[in-house]
């Protein structure tokens, strides 16, 4: 394993007492999990050698899909695949009309990554290169850039929407070639989905049509074709907590938005899709639930049943829907000592004896569900090492009997605190563990 | 000293001068200082049209001009019960800001797509909204709600003393809470309300943790003058004690003689009368070969009919009077009238002052009320409720009480639990799904469900998440979502509303259908009531398919009229019997309304009431002077009802029968008397009123009857008045007292 840079250890340690997954070093606390990611990685190379590929990343609430699907992006980037993720909200979603899935659209353009911009906000490099790569070939070929450009985007025309897409790419390089940095700009501003209305699109760039609701998968296909133009390999789309479809309030929305995923599913798997792959994260019931959930949707029940042959020893990967299993004991160990590693370097004061200890505590107070949902008891032993570092006289074992971990609690009441001034006030138990 | 007028921005000054006024009126004055110079709630209470809204407006609009937000968003908020009255506003407030260039936007049902899609794109200046629309925005934009209220700096709300704590008063106090919380800071609250007895309690309203920081500013005097007549119509005679035809029609008359050529408000109690009344009214017009401008409006009309009478009325060219029924409070969305007539005793002084509210409110115009009291002649057989003539004393009891500027107050300890379900289906959908905890703390901790204990919140959720219910549903982290029915609920534009007109219900004897009665009170098999002048006895009482199954109940004669809804307060019942033991003559009453007042007076004292609250009419059956408002007069009903006893209730007033298998009457009341515990919901009564009622279990409808319906605690006190005077008037005997004439 590589050697751990200060930056990679400082981002992991903060992110992890915060509760949120590490953009960096993940390869340092990476446990277990190991056909998963197999698997994963042969669809990276599939994407890359033209396919495309759709997986449904499932587990409950902190059993680590975002770290997961953190890590699947890192392997995408080094590939030479360009990743546009993002997370669903109430107000970023598949299909809408009051501009949300442009909003999720301008969300996953923004932070467009690339391996040399891992932090997104890739989008301008992107296009930055495919003009260059165009002049480069004009200048060997001694003709007009523009016409170059042309040419390289003329299938496009046959694309949805392809012929704006290809128009406002040459306004870009027009702006380029004129020094107006206003134009270039726009252009971006369009391919990033941020131009709310066609009027203000026309009045920019004189293109008529703007990314809007109704068109962002086939933007998200154009952008794949476009990357790919642009020397890279190809586009990994990672969408988390699609368990917002699943709480919208109204069941024809619902429906809506499951017929979009539907139409990715069908051109995923039927191969029509090119240079392109998707990584959805959702919790069981986002996928199982039949009255709200994927599975609510007849077509997308045939297509995501899970392998009847599939047994608690066997396991299938080759389908849509990976469920992320329980980590072991062992992998929980290995990954504590991970952790310890990255907080205090190869010489800890906390012995392996400390380690059992911490695991034997945590699940005590929390029982199954710490293997379920390693997030909470990562953000404890981060907590604890801290408190050992700065404090040096203190003894491990005094600290690890008062370690609190409860079990995830998704919603929390800091804004109505805010709100009222209220001091965080002792919870209910009726009502935290309310079952109707 | 700065002077009001210096404390204002310079486009609001110029305002003020363009309109030619001398000086500030004194609240407005006031109300100038207490805004400019402080952060605290505050109520203005003034009679109409007394300058209440610029008082409020002036400083928040030169607070806004002086120091404009930052950030977006809408800068002051208006909250205002009627469609009507938010048109008027907003032309009034438009003109102020016109120089301002603060732009006002009117928002309900009638205002058009563009005036909204340009408010929400650009959220600022003032936002005129009512209480539904502004529901409406939590549940379809919840999440908007921060970017469109980021800026707000007050909220105004008008016609304060008309919600207080209706439902719709308790759905716009928890609104406002959730205003806060979205955007994470207290809003100060400015109400305007018409002057009431004891304005504490609007303080409460307004801001229930800090009630005594909320500062009170009172216009005295420079109320808008009231014209009141109540007159009185006798029914029938000795040789024709056939109907009531010849009064009605000379109440028709007299309303089409006055009421012509204006736009007015007639309240004619049951549908059956109001109809009845339209299509007189109608035959006067043709026969006097007048356009027609009398047109009925009740719950069961159609939609389309409902909305043209309504858009007559607003249309001042056309003149137009609305007939409706007394149970249409909120239903009818009429601002601006002429007079207000009613047929008929009003139920609550609270809606009497609500309806003459909706008069008079253009300055120099003033309040006209027309109270018509259709009593019955008296003849041997007479009820003691037509004897006592209960309608009419109500009536000028609730006037007196009117005139004196009481209102009833709200029950603090009432639990709103249709209002509850409805703003937990809210939360829900503006959230996209909360967990328990979080519900409780916005509703029930900062919000205005106070009342609701832990378990009985839980109780609620449990019975709304049951299968056959539906409305909400949880997923595996606890999170409540709306269930298959919540959700085609929350879509439907007619949730937004968390009050509905009273729908009545259908009366079927022998299946056959007698017709419809609004029906408010509790209500149980074993009770009689009064329908069509005849008697009938209640036998099974289908809530949600709103039906009663009757049959005619042999016993005595029946009063002429009775039935009426409403929940009567202990005060005016009180001031009902003060009025039959004084010699008060009105004013405001025409001669053969005296005249009744006067025979009544003489009814009363020779009945005997006047020295004993229990009378015997015949060997099985006894008139209670209970002397107590509808709460405790029910509760007492329900009581004897479940020892056996066939009860009527009147105004103060039970008529009690008795019959072999019952222990006698004066036994049962002392053992009420003595503590005894009495099962209330033995015979299972109607207990569903309120919209969502229908969702929740027997037990919680039961507690939410006991809160506000309802008094156990009343029930011993009730029973030992009538026991104890009962004994000593043994003593004495009964004595009559002469009257004068």
């Amino acid at each position: 394993m590589s050697r751990l840079k200060p930056r990679e250890r400082d981002a992991i340690v903060q992110a992890l007492r915060a509760g949120v997954v590490p953009k960096l070093g993940l390869r340092h606390i990476q446990v277990g999990r190991v056909r998963e990611i197999e698997e994963l990685v042969k669809d990276m190379d599939r994407i890359s050698g033209g396919g495309s590929a759709i997986r449904f990343i499932v587990g409950e609430y902190g059993s680590g899909k975002t770290f997961f699907m953190n890590l699947i992006r890192l392997v995408a980037l080094e590939k030479g695949l360009v990743v546009m993720f993002a997370d669903l909200a109430p107000d970023r979603r598949l299909h809408a009309s009051g501009g949300q899935a442009r909003g999720l659209y301008a969300e996953m353009a923004r932070n467009l990554s690339t391996r040399t911009k891992p932090d997104g906000g890739a989008l301008a490099s992107v296009v930055e290169r495919f003009v260059s790569t165009a002049h480069r070939e004009s200048e060997e070929r001694d003709l007009p850039t523009d016409n170059v450009i042309r040419e390289k985007l003329a299938y496009f025309e046959e694309l949805t929407g392809g012929f704006q897409f290809s128009e406002v790419v040459r306004r870009y390089w027009e702006g380029h070639e004129t020094g107006d940095g206003e134009l270039k700009a726009s252009a971006l501003r369009w391919l990033r989905g941020e131009f709310a209305t066609r009027t203000d699109a026309r009045k920019a760039l004189g293109v008529r049509t703007i990314i809007d609701d109704a068109s962002v998968y086939d933007h998200l296909k154009l952008m794949s074709a476009f990357v790919c133009e642009a020397g890279y390999k190809g586009l990994l789309v990672g969408m988390d907590e699609m368990v917002n479809l699943y709480k919208l309030t109204s069941a024809q929305a619902r429906n809506s938005n499951y017929e979009q995923l539907l139409r990715i599913l069908n051109d995923v798997l039927q191969g029509s899709a090119q240079n392109l792959g998707f990584l959805m994260g959702g919790t069981p019931e986002f996928l199982t639930n039949t009255r709200r959930g994927l599975y609510s949707y007849e077509a997308l029940q045939s297509r995501l049943a899970e392998n009847t042959f599939v047994r608690d020893d066997l396991v299938d990967m080759s389908g849509p829907v990976i469920r992320l299993a329980s980590l072991t004991p062992e992998d929980l160990y290995v990954l504590l000592e991970n952790l310890r590693r990255v907080v205090h370097g190869e010489e800890s004061p906390l012995p392996d004896d400390a380690l059992k200890a911490f695991m034997h505590h945590c699940s005590q107070r929390i029982g199954e569900a710490y293997f379920r949902t390693p997030r909470n008891t990562v953000t404890a032993f981060v907590n604890l090492l801290a408190v050992l570092d700065q404090n040096p006289g203190v003894e491990w074992s005094d600290l690890i009997e008062q370690v609190e971990v409860s079990e995830d609690q998704g919603d929390d009441l800091s804004d109505v605190d805010e709100a009222t001034g209220a001091q965080p006030s002792e919870r209910d138990d009726d009502l935290v563990s309310f079952q109707l | 000293m700065v002077s009001a007028f210096d404390k204002l921005a310079h486009p609001v000054q110029k305002w003020v001068r363009s309109r030619g006024w001398r000086e500030l009126r004194k609240i407005q004055a006031d109300a100038i200082h207490a805004i400019v110079d402080s952060d605290d709630d505050l109520i203005i209470s003034a009679s109409t049209a007394a300058g209440k809204t610029e008082a409020a407006f002036l400083p928040l609009i030169s607070q806004v001009l002086v120091d404009p937000a930052q950030t977006g968003g809408f800068d002051l908020l208006y909250v205002g019960p009627l469609k009507a009255l938010i048109t008027d506003q907003a032309m009034r407030l438009e003109d102020i800001c016109h120089n301002a260039e603060i732009p006002v936007y009117p928002w309900h049902g009638d205002v058009s797509a563009s005036v909204k899609s340009r408010a929400l794109k650009a959220p600022k200046g003032i936002l005129l909204i009512t209480p539904e629309s502004l529901e409406a925005m939590f549940i379809r934009r919840g999440l908007e709600v921060p970017r469109l209220f980021g800026a707000i700096r007050a909220v105004v709300i008008d016609e304060l003393h008309s919600v207080l704590d209706s439902e719709r008063g308790v759905q716009m106090r928890s609104l406002l809470t959730r205003l806060e919380i979205a955007v994470k800071r207290p809003i100060r609250r400015v109400g305007l309300s018409a002057t009431l007895g004891d304005m504490k309690l609007a303080s409460a309203y307004l801001r229930p943790d800090k009630a005594e920081s909320v500062t009170l500013m009172e216009a005295k005097g420079g109320e808008s003058e009231l014209l009141l007549q109540v007159r009185g119509y006798v029914a029938g005679n000795e040789d024709d004690d056939d109907d009531t035809l010849a009064a009605e029609a000379s109440v028709a008359a007299h309303l089409f003689k006055h009421l012509r050529g204006s736009d007015n408000l007639v309240f004619a109690g049951a549908r059956q009368s109001v109809e009845k009344y339209a299509d007189s009214l109608r035959e006067l017009c043709e026969r006097a070969h007048l356009p027609q401008e009398f047109y009925p409006h009740h719950a069961s009309l159609s939609r389309e009919h409902r909305d043209f009478v309504e858009d007559r009325l607003k249309d001042a060219n056309l003149p137009t009077t609305a007939i409706c029924t007394s149970t249409l409070e909120l239903g009818i969305d009429i601002g601006d009238v002429t007079c207000v007539a009613q047929v008929g005793a009003p139920f609550s002084v609270a809606s009497l002052r609500q309806r003459l509210g909706r008069s008079g409110r253009r300055e120099g115009q003033p309040a006209v009320l027309r109270q018509y009291a259709v009593e019955l002649r008296h003849d041997s057989a007479s009820n003691f409720v037509d004897r006592l003539r209960l309608g009419l004393v109500r009536t000028i009891a609730m006037i007196e009480l009117l005139l004196e500027g009481w209102c009833e107050p709200p029950r603090p300890d009432a639990l709103h639990l249709s209002t509850l379900v409805h703003q937990v289906l809210s939360v829900i959908a503006e959230r996209g799904g909360a967990k328990a905890d979080r519900l409780h703390r916005v509703l029930c901790q900062e919000g205005p469900f106070r009342q609701v204990s832990v378990e009985m919140f839980l109780g609620v959720l449990r019975s709304l998440g049951k299968p056959e219910t539906g409305l909400i549903e949880q997923s595996s982290d606890g999170l409540l979502l709306l269930g298959p029915k919540g959700e085609k609920l929350a879509e439907h534009h007619r949730f937004y509303a968390v009050f509905q007109t009273p729908e009545e219900f259908r009366l079927i004897a022998d299946g056959k259908e007698l017709g419809t009665l609004p029906i408010t009170n509790i209500l149980t098999p074993g009770m009689l009531l009064i329908f069509s002048g005849r008697r009938w006895l209640v036998q099974e009482i289908h809530a949600l398919e709103r039906v009663i199954i009757v049959q005619p109940a042999k016993t005595g004669v029946p009063p002429r009229f009775g039935g009426d809804p409403g929940a009567i307060h202990d005060r005016v019942i009180e001031r009902m019997f003060d009025l039959f033991e004084s010699e008060l003559e009105p004013a405001y009453m025409d001669p053969t309304a005296l005249d009744m007042l006067k025979e009544a007076r003489k009814n009363y004292a020779w009945m005997g009431f006047s020295s004993s609250p229990v009378i015997e009419t015949s060997e099985d059956s006894h008139i209670l002077a209970t002397r107590r408002g509808t709460a405790k007069n029910c509760t007492l009903a329900l009581a004897l009802g479940a020892k056996g006893f066939k009860v009527e209730q009147h105004d103060g007033f039970l008529s009690v029968w008795t019959h072999e298998s019952c222990d006698g009457l004066m036994q049962v009341l002392r053992c009420v008397a003595g503590g005894e515990d009495m099962d209330l919901f033995a015979h299972s009564p109607n207990l569903v009123f309120e919209k969502f009622h229908e969702h929740l279990t027997p037990e919680l409808l039961q507690q939410d009857a006991h809160s506000c319906r309802l008094d156990v605690s009343s029930l011993q006190s009730t029973a030992s008045m009538l026991v104890g005077t009962n004994l000593e008037e043994t003593d004495a005997g009964p004595t009559i007292e002469p009257s004068k004439k």
